[in-house]
């Protein structure tokens, strides 16, 4: 070789190198294979199911999910304890204290929730929502709350840090042969209260209303579940209710009125008495709240934290003193705490631990009465018809069926008049079929939710997260999974919740090209293979 | 006969012994926080290691497992986590629950199974040897579950002769256990389950009692009694039966392992409130102590069963001695 050709294939290879090199540093990794966690079928049939339908819809950005279902414990040890997973589909039923906005806007998007055993289990951090979750829980009016909950909706849904999938329904059944009355309530469906006290049964006057589970205790001051809760409602009374809409009525609170900001006076009622006779006095509402926070009931804790001091100013005026403004106190504590006898109650703790006392024959001042309780198979309540708004029918039968098929068809045989609780939908399509049941679903702020932990890539790109919100199935959850019980979701709090509701928030259409756009603009590429890449 | 005793009694407690460390270490190794059901993280720290402390979740695991240890060779079971509830009460509860519906299906179940064995083995090779084996394996073979929906659609739904859950009617006043127990409406509510069990270990005894029969048809003694005149009924019944009958004791001992521990799916479609969906339910919501006890108490049933079906041997063959050579 002379010299010019040697000079010449150094030079070649010497490019040919320099090109290698930069193509490999323009090489980008693939977007990590990421779990999505959820509970088994045999808690939930639905979510496992919802869980493999996203999975599926990711492919089409060329990532991939692999739906993860476990043992729904062990679920909330990994995501809401130890934050310990990357996605997580997780269902929030429509309870009572979730009407209030606070807790889907701060509860579950403050950054002082990201906390072991908090709500906020996403990891979300953003100044904007934490001023406005802040500030909606401080302003005690209604119209000046109302802006900061509709933008802190906004801000969410534009940042994605979790993404509503559906609005689910509440699947319920009853026999209007045999009842009649019934008021479908926010979140209960015609399990509730409201139905509960209006329904009129025939025959012994007696409703029979079915449940999959038995209730664990019937504690007020120990109660964590809505499964105790429901019972307890009606033998226990409130200062006030929420009404079948979900808004604050007055109950054993004959009147409120905000003093200030920061100071609330109730006026009781001088016609209660307890189910031994007894009459119900102011003091017994001073000492119910002294006695759940002594006592550190688990379920209102965090807002009796916020009470100050509890006064008699007079014999029938209680004055509840904050240390800071609270608006969700009037619905989550004012109207979902039970107000307890001062002469049972003082025994208990002198004879032990009262967040373990079982409490089965409770004495309370609700509209029924316990008569007995079989464990494991039926609870009797009688009518309290010494109440100042005593129930239409003569009492409930709440009767344990082991399985949701038995109680299904325990309705359609006439053994059972109503479910207590939620059927599957399935089971609701089996019963409309069936004579002289009205099977169906009922409205509720419930949502299926599909949560992100923002700590960990791709989940902390904004931009990531809004792409995904353009492929998620909505439609064939709604109606394969859901079977129509359910209508796409979007902004963080249901269009049931009207009072609430940001309605200029839509459902995002289901447009792959739009998500790849997103994407694309974001930074991030596709390789020949379709895998979705990192952004540089 | 007591040394016998002393030897089985003894032998027993080293079993529920090794049964107790297991069920400690196999509890202990479930995945999750067991406190997570019962201390809310919103307590403060204080009152987090409050409750920690009254269960004794706060102290090492080896003192933890002595504690446990004693409580339950002492029979003192806590409290549950869930209901707060003496352990020892709701246990109470459910076992006589289900020991109520074991007992009256395994005894349908021996005492048809037995019968039927012995007519088998009489009538060899007939119609009914045939078809009762069948039949016995079929209903072996289905699930349980199967068995009581097939049973609940006839008798409950199509003929509405019989209830299909519980254990009394709903409603019914609340006139304590042993009222409960003595009425016509109880008796109505165990038919189903009953006959679900019965069908389910049948096959069992049948099959046992016969080929025992059949070995025992072929004695010398059953030979000489046929051949002294005495009816064939007597024969059968009074002579050959007997003896044939250790083999079924023994293995109704197996069957009521089994039973035992099977009865979730039975109570499950009978809406029945006993052991095994409590169980299932204490298991998934890692309430310890219920949990905990609830399996030793299934143990305890178990050695005590086998126990005394090895000390009726004595009393079906009188050849049988405990403790001679």
């Amino acid at each position: 070789m002379d010299r010019r050709g040697f000079v010449t294939g150094a030079a070649a290879l010497a490019a040919a190198a320099v090109g290698g090199l930069a193509r490999g540093q323009s090489q980008r990794a693939p977007v990590a294979r990421r779990s999505l966690l959820t509970c088994t079928a045999q808690f939930d049939p639905a979510r496992p199911e919802i869980a493999r339908l996203v999975a599926q819809a990711c492919k089409s950005i060329g990532w991939e999910v692999q739906a993860n279902p476990m043992d729904y414990n062990q679920g909330i040890q990994k995501v809401i304890m130890e934050h310990d997973f990357e996605m997580y589909l997780v269902y929030f039923p429509g309870t009572s204290i979730r009407i209030d906005p606070d807790f889907f806007i701060r509860g579950v998007h403050d950054s002082s929730e990201d906390k072991r055993g908090g709500f906020n289990w996403m990891g979300y951090h953003s100044p904007q929502v934490d001023a406005l979750a802040t500030a909606q829980a401080r302003l005690m009016k209604v119209g000046e709350r109302h802006k900061p909950v509709v933008d802190a909706q906004s801000a969410i849904f534009a940042d994605q840090p979790g993404t509503v999938l559906v609005y689910s329904q509440m699947t319920m059944a009853h026999r209007s042969d045999k009842l009649s009355g019934l008021v479908p309530q926010l979140g209960e469906g015609i399990g509730g209260f409201w139905s509960d006290i209006n329904m009129r049964a025939t025959g012994d006057g007696y409703s029979r209303s079915g449940a999959n589970a038995d209730v664990k205790h019937l504690n007020p001051i120990a109660v964590v579940d809505s499964t105790e809760f429901a019972e307890l409602s009606i033998l226990y009374d409130r200062l006030l209710r929420l009404d079948p809409s979900g808004k604050p009525v007055p109950w054993a609170a004959s009147a409120m009125k905000f003093v200030d900001d920061k100071t609330i006076d109730l006026t009781i009622r001088s016609d209660m008495h307890w189910h031994d006779g007894k009459p119900v006095t102011a003091d017994d509402v001073k000492f119910s709240f002294d006695y759940h926070k002594q006592w550190k009931a688990p379920f209102f804790l965090t807002a009796l934290n916020n009470v100050a001091s509890v006064e008699l100013p007079d014999a029938h005026t209680v004055r509840i003193k904050l240390d800071n403004p609270s608006a969700p106190f009037v619905s989550n504590v004012l109207a979902t705490m039970f107000i307890v006898p001062r002469h049972i109650w003082e025994g208990v703790a002198a004879s032990g631990d009262p967040l373990r006392f079982a409490n089965e024959k409770p004495v309370g001042s609700g509209p029924f009465k316990l008569d007995y309780w079989r464990r494991g198979s039926e609870l009797k309540m009688s009518a309290f018809k010494a109440h100042f708004n005593a129930p239409k029918c003569a009492g409930i039968i709440r009767i344990v069926y082991g399985s949701q098929d038995a109680l299904a068809t325990a309705i359609a045989n006439g053994e059972c008049d109503r479910t207590r609780y939620v059927l599957t939908p399935a089971l609701v399509d089996r019963l409309k079929t069936v004579k002289n049941v009205v099977a169906k679903g009922y409205p509720s702020h419930g949502l299926y939710h599909l949560s992100y932990n923002n700590r960990i890539k791709p989940f902390d790109d904004p931009a990531f997260r809004q792409a995904l919100n353009f492929i998620m199935p909505r439609q064939m959850i709604s109606q394969l999974v859901l079977l129509g019980y359910a209508d796409p979701g979007a902004s963080i709090i249901s269009p049931t919740n009207d009072a609430w509701h940001n309605s200029a928030i839509k459902v995002p259409p289901e447009n792959v090209k739009m998500a790849r756009d997103l994407l694309s603009k974001a930074g991030y590429s596709w390789d020949a293979q379709g895998r979705l890449l990192s952004r540089a | 006969m007591t040394l016998y005793l002393a030897r089985r009694t003894m032998s027993s407690l080293i079993t529920l012994l090794g049964v107790a460390v297991i069920l400690f270490v196999l509890f202990r190794m479930m995945p999750g926080d067991p406190t997570a059901q019962v201390i809310s993280p919103a307590l403060d720290q204080a009152a987090q290691a409050r409750l920690k402390h009254a269960f004794g979740l706060d102290l090492p695991l080896w003192q933890q497992f002595f504690i446990y240890l004693k409580n339950m060779l002492t029979l003192q079971w806590g409290q549950s986590f869930t209901t707060g509830q003496s352990v020892a009460a709701l246990l109470g509860h459910w076992l006589l629950n289900t020991m109520l519906l074991m007992s009256a299906g395994l005894v349908l179940a021996v005492v048809i199974g037995v019968v039927l064995g012995i007519l088998m083995a009489a009538r060899r090779g007939g119609v009914l040897d045939h078809v009762a084996t069948v039949a016995g394996l079929v209903f072996q073979a289905a699930p349980p579950f199967v068995i009581a929906i097939v049973l609940l659609i006839a008798f409950s739904y199509k003929l509405e002769l019989l209830p299909s859950s519980g254990m009394v009617a709903a409603g019914t006043d609340d006139a304590g256990t042993w009222a409960m127990l003595t009425s016509a409406d109880f008796l109505k509510h165990l038919i189903l389950p009953t006959i679900t069990i019965g069908a389910v270990y049948v096959a069992t005894p049948m099959l046992v009692m016969r080929d025992s029969m059949l070995e025992v048809l072929g004695s010398d003694f059953v030979e000489f009694a046929r051949a002294k005149g005495l009816r064939p009924s007597r024969v059968l019944f009074g002579h050959a039966a007997r003896n044939a009958l250790l083999a079924v004791v023994t293995v109704s001992s197996l069957i009521l392992g089994f039973a035992i521990g099977g009865q979730i799916v039975i109570e499950t479609v009978f809406s029945w409130p006993g052991m095994g969906k409590a169980m299932v339910d204490a298991a998934l919501q890692h309430d310890y102590p219920v949990a905990q006890a609830a399996f030793f108490l299934m143990a305890v049933v178990v050695i005590v069963m086998n126990l005394l079906t090895d000390l009726s041997y004595s009393l079906l063959d009188p050849r049988i001695r405990f403790g001679t050579t």
